[in-house]
């Protein structure tokens, strides 16, 4: 899903580096309240996790092939703040170092992997668990993975398909992107639900709690 | 809190493992071309790539050197330079959240 240079016109490009800019700054701010100690070598390990993940592509029959893409378990394991600083770190490097995703699409590419997968898959997560009394974390993780990235490839269709590379065809490009992450998707759904029902059992400290410690939450069932 | 505590052995082991793997991964996608989808709508539409820069190790690959192994030396390079950037940057965070604390406390 990262656009590599030439696809996008450059005003979208800009545009999508100044929407990024401004969702980081914000994520600093939050992450700047919440983080301790403690966390500091956790954002490590999970943005190193992700990018190791992210360096095993799955061919699909038929001539595709995917990839993690890792925003899901980001924003359920550090929430979403420190999840899209997390992805932007590795998203940084994948361009910086293993030209993976264009320089000048760098703000687009952390838009839709840092921004619009974190926090869609945070708002999903959250959600659902509060619907269900915090009893569906793998269902809810499941779905986090899923739309998560479904939602960062349609904002990719948009923005390919508003540029004239692509010829402004945003008719062809969001239902091409959103259909086949949707189906891919599913696959970083079970990921996702593996992943953190994994953690949920052998280490529950690790989970994201949420930003206001709410203990009015928290019931001892 | 220190690394040693998150980065136990569990943790290093699942690394490592996905690192090994990357070569083999390498192989499987070259059979597909790499193709994601986004590369097969801009086949469709007719856009094409213009790389105006191609990174350090371009494609995950070590210039002169077997492209499996420098898949390999990138997945291990890669996972270990976005670990020590991340935590820098949580560093740099939590930096300034000492000062408010501090200065809250005063």
């Amino acid at each position: 899903m990262h656009i590599p240079d030439g696809y996008l016109d450059m005003h979208i490009a800009i545009i999508f580096y100044l929407l990024s800019a401004v969702v980081l700054g914000y994520s600093i701010l939050r992450a700047k309240k919440e983080i301790d100690e403690k966390k500091i070598p956790l954002v490590g390990v999970v943005a190193a996790g992700i990018f190791a993940a992210q360096m095993l592509n799955w061919p699909i029959p038929g001539g595709t092939s995917a990839h993690l893409v890792g925003g899901a378990i980001a924003a359920i394991l550090l929430g979403p703040y420190l999840g899209c600083i997390a992805m932007a770190s590795v998203l940084i490097i994948q361009c910086l170092f293993f030209g993976d995703g264009g320089i000048t699409a760098l703000g687009a590419n952390i838009w839709n992997m840092g921004v619009v997968d974190v926090f869609t898959a945070y708002f999903l997560y959250t959600m659902i668990q509060e619907k269900t009394g915090k009893k569906s974390i793998e269902a809810a993780s499941f779905v986090a993975g899923w739309l998560g990235i479904t939602f960062a490839a349609i904002f990719a269709g948009i923005e390919v398909g508003l540029s004239s590379s692509f010829k402004y065809s945003i008719g062809v490009t969001v239902p091409a992107m959103g259909i086949w992450h949707g189906i891919l998707g599913i696959v970083e759904g079970i990921i996702t639900a593996g992943v953190i029902m994994y953690i949920y059992r052998n280490r529950r400290d690790l989970l994201y709690e949420g930003g206001e410690k709410n203990e009015s939450g928290r019931n001892s069932e | 809190m220190n690394l040693e505590e998150i980065l136990n052995k569990k943790v290093t082991i699942v690394l490592i493992i996905l690192i090994a793997l990357s070569p083999l991964f390498a192989y499987a996608a070259e059979a597909v071309n790499y193709s994601e989808p986004l590369e097969n709508t801009a086949e469709e539409v007719g856009a094409e790539e213009h790389p105006v820069y191609s990174g350090i190790l371009p494609d995950y690959t070590v210039p002169g050197i077997d492209p499996y192994v420098g898949t390999l030396i990138s997945a291990l390079l890669g996972t270990f330079i976005t670990m020590l950037f991340a935590i820098g940057i949580a560093k740099i965070v939590a930096q300034g959240k000492k000062d408010g604390n501090s200065e809250q406390n005063s």
